[in-house]
């Protein structure tokens, strides 16, 4: 639009002037004139104390305008480092044109308007939480060295081996078996899906734990003593081997730490200065939302661990079978389902994943 | 020169104003956020800025007002290097032997972080066109935010557990209330000196251009505050231990049987809902108390060269009701209200914030200082600490 060049001279602002690195607040005024060589349409402005005498000047375009925010008063900045300051806003308006930050002010305005800017809030907020995320960390899995990984599972291994775990008690022969599963299963899984990582299976008693068996993002799976006494089964070792070997390859451990450190950055930047009732209320919603992406991971595992044992060539049901011992109850559920489906739910869906299988 | 208008008597109290308007800043925070997820975050830096410089200009002291100066391009630099910190410092902590240098490093960062961060803010803030500075060195930010917490900690600790076994060997109950006692006393005492030790450090190194700030004060007002808010936990614990006593050895088995895998009963789950608001109703009410009354001491001990004093009036009360209020009206609001309730929680504390100015307002000569980065200003952002003192 732009404003016509002859209506931007003889223009008069009253407002305050501050001398550079000064606290002096000085009444002053803005008064545009034409320019001194009289060429272009932009004014000259100047300064004015209020007996007339010129504290600063500068050609229009020299000087520097803050962008508009809310009712807070008008800033100008003059080469010399001088500020003018004023709160007539329509004035100031009619000088400078359209600046910076007009349109960002003009959407801000308490105005119905805004209804639709809350709608599209809670749409883009949905949008991102359940999908942009996601991408992100796909994008920061594809940058993390696989070599690291490996090392992290050490340090996990070592906490682990400090804090809950004994060496294992199980016969030779008895993890001799059980790793002849685990390499049988790692032996259909094509190089793309190996992609750089160690897989190896370790044994330790862990009598607080019960019957378990955990992925680390590297490919280490360890296996308690009790899983293996309790459910010596091929095909229920094969079943939950291949879920594990599942978490791995689909990187389940990775994507849901990259996600809770996503969230927290989201949180930490976009939320601000809440007070601490919200902060934590935040923080605290946020874990229990991310739950479900717990849940959606188990069932994925479950799909990838029956697609791995039937091809290599064991019974897939094996899988299914543990998972009925546990809801059957009697047994103390291990620790790690909380995060999980119900147990008697995920022998229903790998059924279905069973029947695709043909 | 007439400009005189602008003047304030030496000596006549100026309360701090705050003009800050619920709906004008709720369109710029509901854009500000809008922009914000559309660009997955990238715009929280700019959103930042507008929203520092909204409250800094809409806060006055004898019609001058605050500014904020730092642009979007420095917080989102400032934030991407602390993003792709914090993710290497997650990874590589869990590397054998790596994890005890990250957590070495990370010690020794943490002054250098504080005091960037505090730097930055000073400098690019500024009061009636004056930049603040900060002039604070790492050495005694080390002492001040690592050495002193930790040696603290290392003595609750040492005392804490030492008095439960020695209470253990012996069985004797008496050595046990004595350890507790004990680490009361250390608290009650190393806490409000760690705290002042903070305070000194970020005020005394704070000037207004090239006004200085200094700050001073007794021990005992802090020790006041904090036996209050720790009064209030106790007699909240022993009056709910007198209400509920009987329910908590029930809680206890609630807590077994849940471990045992049992599902929990309704009754149950009302229990643990019960002692989750017995924490809340015990510690939040404490750390306002301990708040308040630090604020004030704060305030009312620090002078500003050129012989300007401060004061604060803010009451307990009426903070926590503003505070425990505007939790409620947020959350019912799915957070709506959020821009409300910050505008209340600014208007009451600027209401209770007054300078007795001991010459004019004229006379700040400002400095040009290089601002540094915003590193330690997005750490402190992400961590939700501020390092400096607020308004």
């Amino acid at each position: 639009m732009g404003t016509d060049a002859s209506e931007r001279f003889g223009l008069t602002l009253t407002g305050w002037a501050f001398a550079s690195g000064s606290s002096r607040k000085v009444a002053a005024r803005l008064i545009t004139r034409a320019p001194l060589d009289g060429r272009g349409d932009a004014p000259f402005v100047d300064i004015v104390d209020e007996a007339d005498r010129v504290i600063t000047g500068a050609q229009f375009e020299e000087i520097t305008i803050d962008p508009p925010l809310g009712r807070s008063p008008r800033r100008m900045h003059f080469p010399d480092e001088a500020m003018f300051e004023t709160d007539d806003h329509e004035g100031f308006r009619a000088l400078t044109g359209l600046t910076r930050g007009d349109l960002l002010s003009h959407y801000e305005a308490f105005r119905p308007r805004l209804v639709a800017v809350v709608a599209a809030l809670v749409l883009c907020g949905w949008l991102l939480w359940r999908y942009g995320l996601d991408l992100m960390v796909t994008a920061v899995i594809a940058l993390t060295p696989a070599g690291l990984l490996g090392y992290m599972d050490q340090g996990t291994l070592q906490t682990i081996d400090l804090t809950m775990a004994d060496d294992t008690e199980l016969p030779e022969d008895e993890r001799e078996r059980v790793a002849q599963i685990f390499s049988t299963l790692l032996a259909e899984l094509p190089p793309s899906e190996i992609n750089g990582r160690d897989f190896k299976l370790l044994f330790r008693d862990m009598e607080r734990i019960g019957p378990n068996a955990f992925a680390m993002p590297g490919g280490t799976i360890v296996m308690t003593d009790q899983f293996v006494e309790k459910f010596p089964q091929e095909d229920v070792l094969a079943g939950v081997l291949g879920h594990e070997i599942g978490h791995v390859v689909e990187a389940h451990g990775l994507r849901q730490t990259y996600r809770s450190l996503g969230m927290y950055f989201l949180i930490g930047f976009l939320a601000g200065d809440t007070g601490p009732i919200i902060d934590e209320i935040l923080l605290e919603g946020n874990l229990l939302l991310s739950l479900q992406f717990s849940r959606k991971h188990e069932a994925a595992a479950d799909a990838f661990g029956v697609q791995l044992t039937s091809a290599a060539g064991y019974d897939p049901a094996g899988l299914q079978q543990f998972f009925r011992e546990i809801a059957k109850g009697g047994l103390t559920p291990p620790e790690w389902l909380s995060t999980h489906p119900a147990s008697d739910e995920r022998v229903e869906q790998i059924e279905g994943y069973i029947e695709a299988l043909d | 020169m007439s400009d005189t208008s602008m003047n304030v008597n030496p000596g006549e109290t100026q309360r701090v104003e705050f003009s800050g308007n619920a709906k004008e800043w709720f369109g710029i925070w509901i854009v500000n956020l809008l922009l914000s997820i559309v660009t997955i975050g990238i715009y929280s830096a700019w959103a930042k800025v507008r929203t520092k410089k909204y409250f800094y200009n809409n806060t006055s002291i004898a019609g001058r007002n605050f500014d904020y100066h730092a642009t979007g391009k420095q917080i989102l630099i400032g934030r991407i290097i602390v993003i792709v910190g914090f993710i290497a410092f997650t990874l590589l902590s869990a590397v054998p032997f790596l994890n005890i240098i990250m957590i070495l490093a990370l010690l020794a960062a943490t002054p250098w972080l504080i005091v960037r961060s505090l730097q930055f803010n000073a400098r690019m803030s500024s009061f009636s066109n004056v930049r603040f500075n900060f002039s604070g060195k790492m050495g005694r930010a080390f002492v001040v935010y690592v050495l002193l917490p930790l040696g603290l900690y290392i003595a609750v600790v040492a005392v804490g557990a030492g008095g439960g076994f020695l209470a253990g060997q012996s069985g004797s109950v008496a050595i046990g209330v004595l350890a507790g006692l004990a680490v009361l006393v250390i608290l009650l005492f190393a806490v409000p000196i760690v705290d002042r030790a903070v305070k000194r450090y970020v005020i005394n190194h704070h000037a207004l251009g090239t006004a200085a700030f200094s700050f001073d004060a007794g021990l005992s007002p802090f020790v006041k505050a904090l036996s209050l808010a720790l009064a209030w936990v106790v007699l909240v614990l022993v009056v709910s231990g007198v209400v509920f006593g009987a329910s908590f050895a029930a809680l206890g088995d609630a807590f077994s049987g849940l471990e045992a895998g049992g599902e929990p009963t309704a009754g149950q789950l009302g229990l643990i809902g019960l002692f989750y608001l017995l924490f809340f109703v015990a510690f939040l009410p404490a750390g306002f108390i301990y708040q308040a009354l630090v604020r004030n001491v704060m305030y009312d001990n620090t002078q500003l060269e050129g012989g300007h004093s401060f004061r604060s009036t803010v009451k307990v009360g009426p903070l926590m009701w503003i505070a425990i209020t505007n939790a409620v009206v947020i959350v019912c609001t799915l957070g709506l209200m959020l821009p409300w309730a910050q505008i209340r929680m600014q208007a009451y504390l600027a209401a209770q914030t007054f300078v007795i100015p001991g010459a004019s307002m004229d006379d700040f000569i400002g400095e040009q200082q290089a601002a540094g980065n915003a590193i330690g200003d997005a750490y402190g952002d992400l961590e939700g600490v501020d390092f400096g003192v607020g308004l």
